[in-house]
């Protein structure tokens, strides 16, 4: 048996993959296994198993790259696009069908910018932040579940691992603000990492919710918690319950915050500290930080489409046909363009008003939903919680009452218009 | 060609993991060094930040995965940034070092330097002796079932023998946000 | 073998640590000394724990998991009075915050 021969066997195998797209992925992972360990063979030696190893895993590192990329470049695009719209202009419609290739064209623009380093700049620090930026930020998607069995890392503490690595953006931005030997960058910066460990608290918070319920801190096991349908019909999928739906729109403000997105992008606000820590950047180091923070707002959406929609299970039982990884990514493009919308929608916050809703409103309130969920399950016992109607009330109840008073006497207008302070700004 | 695969495949690959903790253990201790060399602060601080990760990921190969994201997201997440954010709020001389380390030389603290790196090295020397002469380290062999921490067993002792001690932490914990918010608010007065 | 390169290692970052401790004048630096001596305290716990003869019981794990969560406590604390020293005497030279003395 020659090469070419064992290539055009795999390569039929590969097309035979096509007639199930549910298991198409996984099922290519293990082809590209066996076609190495024949490979191997045809070239007289056992393939050892740290050699397969190593090469699916760098062949998943690529393909997880390519996906998020990709995404990257099609968010920037459609953001454009839609943000246009809302403010009734066409957007980019000028390179490619419909605009398509303007991220291309981005691309090249930023490689051929000049890469400026402020002469009073540490340079070993402003080289390393957009570093330090990217690299836990491209490693966060490997924890997500993005079809059922297709998971690349599967830790058993995937949340928090994940949450560990998330720890490394407010090093990257303190780095470049302080890098940077610029008033304007230390100032965004500082307010960035105040901003960032304010929310991280409701963002963790929230999360704990669901780690409570499913009992479990792998992002699979809570993904597989969700499956099913209570009623027949309807998913259970945590948004559905009254203390998910709270942690979810909390998860939801926390992931806001954390990928800088309007309105609480004040760390880089142009018409205020002209865009803070990415000030000194130019070129490609500034691409990167925004490669950056698309694909950890992507990654943080994924994490929010595992906890609490129902990650990758569909939502209705007769749209079941659909393959489980595209019921993923529908989830994520929904989340990532509901974004979109806000940001056209909302103005931005003062930090006063911002830092006064992290403490006052969401911590207190992510408490509260650590209460609910526990009373959830205990009302309802478990897992028959879905069908306990004691649960249900019990958890509803807990949910609206503190909503109401956390409304009506912490965070009010009145509030949050007197004693104004404004931190890192004088 | 085909010989040199073979001698390569037929290396004791299977040892090899156990090592690995060598790399992160030797880069902490390599930025742990430089963060006691450098003089300007920020860079010492996240050479210490860069020491606590490899600590972290040490914990990790070490088996306890647990421990070392806990250790990542504590260190790196809340200990790294209040000790920058402190940096930053107390410019001192040394955040930006005088080129001409003569100028600011004194007699006083060189000798001071002198004494503290006579301790440490004294204490290094005593524990390395007590790692090399105790039959107990030399004979340790790893036990046959490899130790793991599940994340589910951390729970379950936390809430049942460990009790006590979590309720401790809880408010030791609360006790020292309260006391350094308290601590570090601006004086009224002054 | 392997446990005494882990304990050698982790005797050296001890040292450091004190290094950093004794050496340096600047609080926030003896600060972060007893922040590296506690991660060789924790290395301690870890590798006795992988080397135990019932690593099932995880005691080592626990010891660590407590002794993190008491240095976090212990830098809030230690850096916030860094800070109210600073703003008394306008400087974090542990040698200037004498004022006790008799």
């Amino acid at each position: 048996m020659n090469f070419f021969a064992l290539l055009k066997d795999f390569l039929l195998q590969f097309l035979g993959l096509f007639k199930n797209l549910e298991t198409l992925p996984v099922e290519c992972m293990r082809l590209l296994r066996e076609f190495l360990t024949k490979l191997g063979e045809l070239c007289g030696i056992t393939m050892p198993q740290w050699a397969l190893d190593t090469v699916s895993a760098l062949v998943l590192i690529v393909a997880i790259l390519v996906t998020f990329l990709v995404l990257f470049a099609l968010m920037s695009v459609f953001e454009r696009k839609l943000l246009a719209r809302a403010q009734n202009r066409y957007g980019p419609n000028r390179v490619g069908p419909f605009g398509l290739f303007q991220p291309v064209a981005d691309g090249i623009k930023m490689l051929t910018k000049e890469d400026l380093v402020p002469r009073a700049a540490d340079k070993v620090v402003h080289y390393l932040a957009p570093i330090v930026m990217v690299a836990p930020a491209l490693m966060l998607p490997v924890f997500l579940p993005f079809g059922r069995g297709m998971v690349a890392v599967d830790l058993s503490v995937g949340i928090l691992a994940f949450f560990a690595l998330g720890a490394g953006t407010e090093l990257a931005v303190f780095m470049a603000g302080w890098a940077s030997n610029n008033k304007y960058s230390i100032l965004g910066a500082m307010r960035a990492i105040a901003q960032m460990i304010s929310y991280e608290l409701p963002l963790v918070t929230s999360a704990l919710v669901v780690a409570l319920v499913a009992g479990t801190l792998s992002p699979t096991g809570i993904a597989e918690a969700q499956s099913g349908y209570f009623c027949g019909f309807l998913p259970k999928w945590f948004v559905c319950t009254p203390w998910g739906f709270a942690a979810c729109v909390l998860f939801y403000i926390g992931a806001l915050s954390e990928s800088n997105r309007c309105p609480f992008d004040l760390p880089e606000g142009e018409s205020e500290i002209i865009a803070g820590h990415l000030t000194e950047y130019s070129g490609f180091k500034y691409a990167i930080f925004f490669m950056a923070e698309y694909v950890g707002m992507f990654a943080v959406n994924g994490l929010l489409v595992t906890l609490f929609l129902g990650g990758y299970n569909a939502p209705f039982p007769f749209l079941e046909w659909v393959p489980t990884w595209c019921w993923f990514f529908i989830k994520l493009w929904a989340v990532a363009l509901s974004m979109v919308w806000v940001r056209t929608t909302l103005p931005r916050f003062r930090i006063d008003q911002m830092m006064q809703f992290a403490w006052k409103f969401l911590l207190p309130m992510s408490f509260v939903t650590l209460l609910a969920a526990a009373a959830w399950y205990y009302a309802g016992q478990g897992p028959k919680a879905w069908m306990s109607p004691a649960a249900w009330s019990a958890s509803a109840l807990i949910v609206l009452l503190s909503y109401l008073l956390l409304g009506t006497f912490c965070f009010t207008r009145r509030h949050s218009a007197t004693n104004r302070r404004y931190l890192f700004s004088e | 060609m085909h010989a040199l695969f073979q001698k390569i495949a037929a290396l004791p690959w299977d040892q090899l993991p156990q090592w690995l903790f060598l790399i992160p253990g030797l880069l902490m201790l390599l930025a742990a060094f430089a963060a006691v060399c450098l003089r300007n602060l920020i860079h010492s601080a996240l050479c210490v930040v860069l020491s606590f990760i490899c600590l972290g990921v040490l914990f990790m190969a070490l088996g306890a995965e647990f421990v070392g994201f806990v250790q990542l997201l504590v260190y790196v997440g809340a200990v790294a940034m209040l000790i920058l954010f402190a940096i930053l709020l107390t410019p001192a001389s040394e955040v930006q070092a005088s080129n001409n380390p003569l100028s600011n030389f004194r007699l006083s603290s060189a000798l001071h330097a002198a004494a503290g790196a006579a301790v440490s090295f004294l204490v290094l020397a005593g524990l390395l002796a007590a790692i090399a002469f105790s039959p107990r380290a030399a004979n340790a062999e790893l036990p046959a079932q490899p130790a793991a921490a599940p994340v589910a067993l951390i729970g379950e002792n936390l809430l049942t023998y460990t009790l006590l001690p979590l309720l401790g932490i809880a408010v030791l914990l609360t006790a020292a946000l309260v006391g350094a918010a308290l601590i570090a608010k601006e004086d009224s007065k002054s | 073998m392997m446990l005494q390169i882990l304990l050698a290692i982790s005797a050296a970052l001890f040292a450091l640590g004190l290094l950093a401790a004794l050496t340096r004048r600047n609080a926030i630096m003896v600060l972060i000394g007893i922040e590296l001596m506690l991660g060789a305290g924790n290395l301690n716990f870890i590798s006795f724990w992988k080397f135990s003869a019932h690593p099932e019981t995880i005691t080592g794990v626990m010891f660590a998991i407590f002794s993190i969560a008491i240095a976090a406590a212990e830098a809030a604390v230690g850096l916030a009075i860094v800070i109210q020293v600073h703003r008394r005497l306008h400087s974090v030279d542990v040698n200037e915050a004498n004022q006790l003395k008799g």
